[in-house]
């Protein structure tokens, strides 16, 4: 809605609501006299050549014209006015009161009745139609607010606008609403305030005080008082009309905060609900994840501590390595749910080295060929790139990034390749698979933490490795994201500040 | 030798049960997720399915549906201890027993031996009616039960009860379907009146009603009729009269 729609609309209902009845009636009885005046001056050199009644119409005619600007009354003076005018300038014999012949006197009471009847009828029809428009124009007020109301979504905002409205059509200055809250003394909690300081409008009025009182519009769902909407301003008290829209626009803006009230409800409810489900899935997954290494554990340790079986050498030897791999991974997996929760405290703080990339990427796939023994990472690194970075955040990142495209390149027993490259300032390192790819609609979602792109399967898993790259990243001013590996897969690129020449 | 389908889609669990299985003699099939478990069980006709109720596609309680529309394999459920209501409904769904990851090589051994032991029973028409625990004697066929040699009276519900038990060696039996086949549909959660029940049962049967061996309470899950106890004991006691 245009800022001129508002102002013009706003014009005419203030127009029609206050019309300028005094003035008009003033003006009603200027044009009778200076309409009778205007008829005797022009009748006045011919009166013996024109018949009494063509005179009488003339004057009907000023009765017509006072009663449709000013109504009855300016109408009724009109036409007695025009009554004793007629009677002594214009029916013989002239300038006196008597009348010479009976028809005359017929005349002159027909034109009197007629005057005085044509008053009655134009005003009443001027009252109804002024009546039908003040109806229309409340109507049309009422409407603006509460389209105003509907249109604007809940909030504080909405509710100001709305009051701000309020007192630019009534001519209010300042206004405040309260909506009922129990914990507060008297029931009420001041919501918004438009036009003056917050707390400067009270809802309760002292009557003893000298100020002028303010409107109180009590906001109320059948019995159920939901709030109170207090306006000042130095208007005098509304009229009738205007507290007949002041009460509807009350109903209406109580509805409002009701639906509001609600929806605000729905939406905890809501809120809860998600970080239920959440608690829950979070649950689930950290106790899976870290009690299947330990069965895995467990299983194996209690199968070599039984006396009475033989075990071959290889049975042993398979059963030692997964113990220690699955040891591994529980390890990875308590690291990463200490990083998740430092990253989630927000006490990550990165000190700043000189470190080579390949020293780093080398450490990197030390740790994750300790959990992925088969899988074959290609590192086409050059020689010397230094990177400005955080020295175990990089290393925390770059086996994120790599366990991650373990997981990937394991279930299509593909290679996985490390690239990087520098351009102006940064470095850009990119830890490419050839695996299943990510869905672009998910890729938001990826470094969310606890996110799994199966969510059937209930894992920790990748999902939180790359939330916590993600929180290293950051913390050390870079950027991450994910690309489409050409010819399938998925492409995770990390860039950081460059250190080398 | 017993052939042993284990599923699971964590590759350490798989491969650490494999080794302990296959040690001790048994016949081992693997699958790592719910369509290959089924597959692999038509293929393979396994003796027994270990299987995992937490899997990618067909979750485990799905497998277990769908392997208890065909076959009557014993099916020993692994789950965590976080998922109880998970285990309940899969013993529900027909599996017999479960454990609680993570698990000891000898506990797992123990449920394969006693759960093998009892479809092996199965098949054997013929079951003796009748065993002997410390001087109690539960007679089926003759519907007596008498506690060192005097008769022990059981009312009609009390009978129902040990029948469902007694017919189930070593399986794990849910309050709900023991609710179901004694009381019938209607009392499917009434599980107060299963344990008084069990529990008048046990003072007449039980050699000790204190620390029950024969009707074992496995808590918030059901009942189980320790099948090893009353077997051992009904070797012996044939033992003696062919002797």
């Amino acid at each position: 809605m245009s800022s001129d729609v508002d102002r013009s609309s706003a014009g005419y209902v203030l127009r029609l609501m206050r019309p300028p009845r005094a003035r008009r009636q003033a003006l009603a009885y200027a044009v009778s006299l200076v309409g009778t005046l205007v008829l005797v001056a022009g009748f006045l050199p011919f009166r013996d050549d024109i018949e009494p009644l063509t005179k009488a119409f003339g004057f009907l005619l000023v009765v017509v014209a006072t009663a449709g600007i000013g109504g009855i009354w300016p109408g009724v003076f009109a036409s007695v006015l025009g009554f004793v005018v007629f009677n002594f300038f214009f029916l013989p014999p002239y300038d006196t009161f008597m009348i010479g012949k009976p028809e005359y006197v017929v005349v002159l009471f027909a034109n009197l009745v007629l005057s005085v009847l044509i008053s009655l009828l134009i005003g009443r029809a001027k009252e109804r139609a002024a009546a039908a428009e003040a109806r229309e124009a409340e109507l049309r007020t009422l409407q603006e607010l509460s389209r105003e109301m509907v249109v604007r979504g809940p909030g504080e905002d909405s509710y100001r606008a709305i009051i701000g409205r309020v007192l630019q059509m009534f001519d209010y200055r300042a206004g405040a609403l309260f909506v009922r809250d129990p914990a507060q003394s008297g029931g009420l909690r001041e919501q918004v305030s438009v036009g003056c300081e917050p707390g400067a409008i009270a809802p309760g009025w002292d009557p003893r005080s000298t100020e002028r009182a303010p409107e109180r519009l009590p906001l109320s769902l059948g019995s159920n008082n939901v709030g109170l909407l207090v306006l000042t301003g130095a208007r005098s008290a509304p009229s009738e009309a205007e507290s007949r829209i002041l009460r509807a626009f009350g109903d209406q803006l109580a509805l409002v905060l009701e639906r509001d009230r609600l929806l605000r409800k729905a939406t905890e409810a809501e809120v809860y609900r998600q970080s239920e489900r959440m608690r829950r899935a979070l649950l689930a997954a950290v106790s899976h994840d870290l009690r299947s290494p330990l069965a895995a554990i467990k299983a194996s340790v209690s199968d070599l501590l039984e006396d009475n079986v033989a075990h071959s050498p290889e049975d042993r030897r398979e059963a030692l390595e997964a113990i220690d791999s699955e040891s591994e991974r529980l390890n990875t997996l308590i690291a990463n749910l200490l990083d998740m929760s430092r990253i989630e405290a927000g006490v990550l703080h990165a000190r700043f080295e000189t470190v080579d990339l390949n020293d780093a990427v080398a450490r990197s796939l030390g740790n994750v060929h300790r959990v992925w023994p088969d899988i074959r990472i290609r590192d086409r690194l050059e020689e010397g790139v230094m990177v400005r970075a955080d020295p175990v955040f990089l290393d925390r990142v770059l086996t994120n990034l790599l366990d991650n495209a373990a997981r990937s390149a394991e279930e299509r027993t593909s290679d996985v390749e490390v690239v990087a490259k520098r351009t102006d300032g940064r470095v850009t390192v990119r830890v490419v698979d050839h695996g299943n790819g990510i869905p672009t609609e998910e890729r938001e979602m990826l470094f969310h933490p606890f996110y799994e792109l199966d969510q059937r399967n209930r894992r920790l898993g990748s999902g939180l490795g790359l939330a916590i790259a993600k929180g290293f990243v950051t913390a050390m001013d870079g950027e991450i994201w994910v690309e489409d590996t050409p010819g399938g897969g998925a492409t995770l690129a990390v860039a950081v500040g460059s250190a080398g020449p | 030798m017993s052939t042993i389908l284990v599923v699971d889609d964590e590759t350490q669990i798989l491969r650490a049960l494999r080794r302990a299985l296959r040690a001790r003699d048994y016949e081992v099939v693997t699958a790592c997720d719910g369509e290959d478990a089924l597959i692999e069980a038509e293929r393979s006709t396994p003796d027994l399915v270990v299987l995992d109720l937490n899997l990618p596609g067909i979750d485990g309680m799905e497998v277990c549906r769908r392997l208890r529309s065909w076959t009557q394999v014993p099916i020993l459920v692994l789950s965590v201890r976080e998922d109880e209501a998970g285990k309940v409904r899969a013993l529900d769904l027909g599996a017999d027993d479960y454990l609680t990851k993570p698990f000891g090589v000898e506990e797992l051994l123990a449920r394969v031996r006693a759960l093998l032991r009892r479809s092996l029973l199965d098949e054997r028409d013929g079951d003796p009616p009748r065993f002997e625990v410390d001087g109690v004697v539960v007679d089926l066929a003759a519907r007596r039960v008498t506690r060192m040699g005097a008769d022990v009276h059981l009312t009609k519900t009390e009978w129902a009860l040990l029948l469902a038990l007694v017919e189930h060696p070593g399986k794990l039996l849910t309050h709900r379907w023991l609710l179901d086949r004694v009381w019938g549909a209607g009392y499917r959660e009434d599980v107060e009146v299963l344990r008084v029940f069990v529990s008048q049962l046990r003072r007449k049967i039980e050699p000790d009603p204190g620390r029950p061996s024969l009707i074992v309470t496995d808590p918030g899950v059901g009942y189980r009729w320790e099948a090893e106890a009353t077997q051992r004991r009904n070797r012996e006691s044939s033992g003696r009269r062919a002797g």
